[in-house]
């Protein structure tokens, strides 16, 4: 009468701890028995609705659970039932086969970088105009006013320094076609800072009266500076940065959201050097924004080379040359490479 | 306490002895999480659930209390829904403390108190997933006892500079034992304070003992490098900063492992599921604190691929120190409230049936 051959096992009921060895099998119309293997008792029946099976997994045995909650596990992990359909088993093949696994270990640390490294910032680019002007103005506005309150102080510069630098700016604002309109311009001294300059996702731009003061000689570089930051506001690289690494930490997060002990910190500082990453990128970015101004205004692109030369001399002092595993820490490009971008744009 | 089970206390009927046995294997375990992990890449994360669930279930199923195996009993589209809640709550946290601390400060106020019926929510569909031997677990705290537990008494300790902390950490145990149940049985806990001071101790003590035995070497190096004339200022800088980093894992590393192995131990032996089992865990600090490290140097130095090897190691370690001592009663379980319900379950579980969880 059973089409299919019977299958030992062991039986529980359902909530029931009590373990029966049992044998199982179909009538032809997909009737289940399951009988007591001891005494030869029947344990239950089940209609084809009433009875389903459990995940196929690599190495484990394929229960067999009933509605009402019994379930049934045959004694051979290896032994798949006749009745699985095809697409029950895709999952625990794929798990098992030589080829697949090989694909994965090629396929997927490759499909992971080109995410990483080409998806999440073009995600984020096109995520980032939906963010309305007045979010953008908050965030600066906070940020400033933090940053006020802690590291800047009021300029000591004269004013016919402060002039000079407001001449650059206003002339940069007025000659080129930029898209944001509410720029800012602040001088700050700054100890904490030092010679520096910076822009907020509002259009407010801050250049320190040290940087003033190092590039006195050299009113481009200045210029060159400024247009650096306009460059991050144009980009709106601060909105882009928050887009990108949440992105990145949502794919760690439940790629690999359960690591194994300690690894969890070899992520953190993975998701660290991420970030740093995606900050060197609009560094570049901003550096050649500047240097194409630079040319658009009818300036020499080597002023931003100016620049950075005259911060690099400044600092070399503390800064021995960066070494290969600070590098990937640092949230700027080296300065020699960025020098050396900055001149390959000077005319012959 | 070098007494076995079954002499230690007076018992009612004969206990049968067995380890825990955990036959899953790394080679074919390096196959459904590889394979997984791909499938996951493919549909943006979407598949991650499943795999999940077939991560669990190999585990669970390949963990074996007298050639009985453990169950996970989630569905993938569970899962999945706990993961969207969960990407929404992390992404708005990611962008509001983005945007602006003040935002970030008031998200987090809100969110205190609605953390102790995560947690509770998180514990109860873990403990309602698992089954052995056809019976289920079960978590029955409230979130009066979870916000007593995970944010009043933390918060509290801090006032104290943390010395209340491993006292704290006793209540927390001692929380999550004694409302979980085994087919309708509550373990009992009987957990000292003593042992948590004793374990966190211990653990300062050998993470301070790392510290200065590196300090001693990085002094003597210095004065080896000035003496030589070796000293060049990028180098050392360099060597510093590794040195400090190794030494951060290793310290961490360490007091994890000591902390880990004398609290399982202490918990395990205090434990028990009155008639039904009593626990022995025999962890030790050198073997655990090895397997842990070399495991971490194993994922670093094959770029993440050791990773499932490490997680089958741990686990067939922690069974191979766990004894289980099983009374006949145990034999005969029936679970009232899960022979009422449909295993398929096809009437609507709640929207909340979930477990809010990245990982």
């Amino acid at each position: 009468m059973s089409a299919s051959p019977a299958v030992n096992g062991q039986f529980q009921h359902a909530g029931s701890s009590t373990l029966y060895r049992a044998v199982a099998t179909f009538a032809d119309n997909g009737q289940l028995i399951i009988r007591n293997s001891d005494n030869d008792t029947a344990l239950t029946e089940a209609t084809p609705a009433d009875y389903r099976f459990g995940s196929v997994i690599p190495g484990l045995a394929v229960e067999l659970q009933l509605r009402d909650g019994a379930i049934f596990v045959p004694d051979n992990p290896r032994f798949r039932w006749p009745q699985l359909s095809g697409t029950a088993k895709t999952a625990a093949r794929l798990e098992s086969h030589k080829l697949s696994i090989l694909a994965a270990v090629v396929l997927s640390p490759l499909l992971l970088w080109w995410i990483i490294v080409d998806l999440m910032p073009m995600l984020a680019s096109a995520a980032v105009p939906l963010v309305p002007d007045s979010v953008k103005q908050q965030m600066g506005q906070q940020t400033f006013y933090t940053l006020q309150q802690t590291a800047l102080q009021p300029t000591e510069l004269t004013p016919a320094q402060q002039a000079a630098v407001q001449y650059h700016w206003q002339m940069a604002l007025q000659k080129l076609p930029l898209e944001y309109n509410s720029y800012k311009l602040h001088l700050y001294k700054s100890d904490f800072f030092g010679a520096n300059a910076f822009a907020l996702p509002d259009g407010t731009v801050v250049i320190t009266d040290e940087l003033v003061t190092l590039l006195k000689d050299k009113p481009d570089a200045i210029l060159a500076v400024l247009l650096h930051e306009i460059g991050h506001v144009e980009g709106q690289h601060s909105v882009r940065l928050i887009a990108q690494s949440l992105g990145a930490a949502l794919v760690f997060g439940i790629l690999f959201g359960d690591p194994e002990g300690i690894a969890d910190l070899l992520l953190g500082s993975g998701s660290v050097m991420l970030q740093s990453a995606f900050s060197r990128d609009m560094e570049r970015e901003a550096d050649k924004f500047a240097v194409e101004q630079l040319k658009a205004l009818g300036k020499s692109p080597s002023a931003f080379a100016d620049a950075m030369s005259a911060l690099l001399s400044e600092r070399s002092t503390d800064d021995q040359g960066s070494s290969t595993l600070l590098k990937y820490l640092s949230t700027h490009p080296d300065t020699r490479e960025r020098i050396e971008q900055a001149r390959q744009h000077d005319p012959p | 306490m070098e007494n076995t089970l079954d002499t230690s206390v007076p018992q009612p009927a004969q206990a049968r002895i067995s380890k825990v046995a955990f036959s899953g294997q790394a080679s074919e375990f390096f196959g459904i999480w590889i394979v997984n992990l791909l499938l996951s890449i493919v549909t943006l994360g979407i598949y991650s659930a499943w795999a999940k669930v077939r991560t669990n279930q190999y585990f669970y199923g390949h963990t074996r209390i007298e050639n009985q195996p453990f169950r996970y009993l989630a569905t993938p589209v569970q899962i999945l829904k706990g993961r969207i809640i969960a990407v929404i709550i992390f992404a708005l946290f990611f962008i509001a403390s983005s945007l602006s601390p003040l935002l970030a400060v008031v998200l987090a106020l809100l969110f205190l108190p609605a953390s102790p019926w995560l947690i509770v929510q998180s514990l109860k569909f873990n403990m309602r997933m698992t089954s052995y031997r056809n019976v289920r677990f079960a978590f029955h705290g409230d979130y009066a006892g979870a916000f007593k537990y995970f944010v009043l008494l933390p918060v509290l300790a801090l006032f104290t500079f943390y010395l209340a902390m491993p006292w704290v950490l006793k209540k927390i145990d001692r929380y999550m034992c004694s409302n979980t149940s085994f087919g309708g049985q509550k373990m009992q806990i009987n957990t000292d304070t003593s042992s948590y001071y004793i374990a966190v101790l211990v653990a300062m003590a050998a993470v301070m003992g790392v510290i200065t035995v590196m300090i001693i070497i990085g002094a003597v190096l210095v004065g080896v490098m000035a003496a030589t004339g070796a000293a060049n200022v990028g180098v050392a800088t360099v060597l510093i900063t590794a040195a400090v980093f190794v030494m951060y894992f290793f310290a961490f590393a360490l007091s994890a492992a000591i902390y880990h192995s004398m609290i399982r131990n202490h918990i395990f032996e205090r434990t028990e599921l009155p008639g039904i089992a009593k626990f022995k865990s025999e962890m030790q600090v050198m073997p655990y604190l090895w397997l842990t490290v070399t495991n971490l140097l194993a994922i670093i130095f094959s770029l993440g691929l050791a990773y499932p090897w490490a997680k089958i190691r741990k686990a067939a370690y922690l069974a191979s120190v766990t004894t289980i001592a099983v009374y006949p009663q145990a034999d005969s379980l029936v679970d009232q409230v899960q022979q009422s319900s449909s295993a398929f379950g096809e009437e609507a579980a709640g929207l909340f049936d979930i477990d809010v969880s990245l990982a």
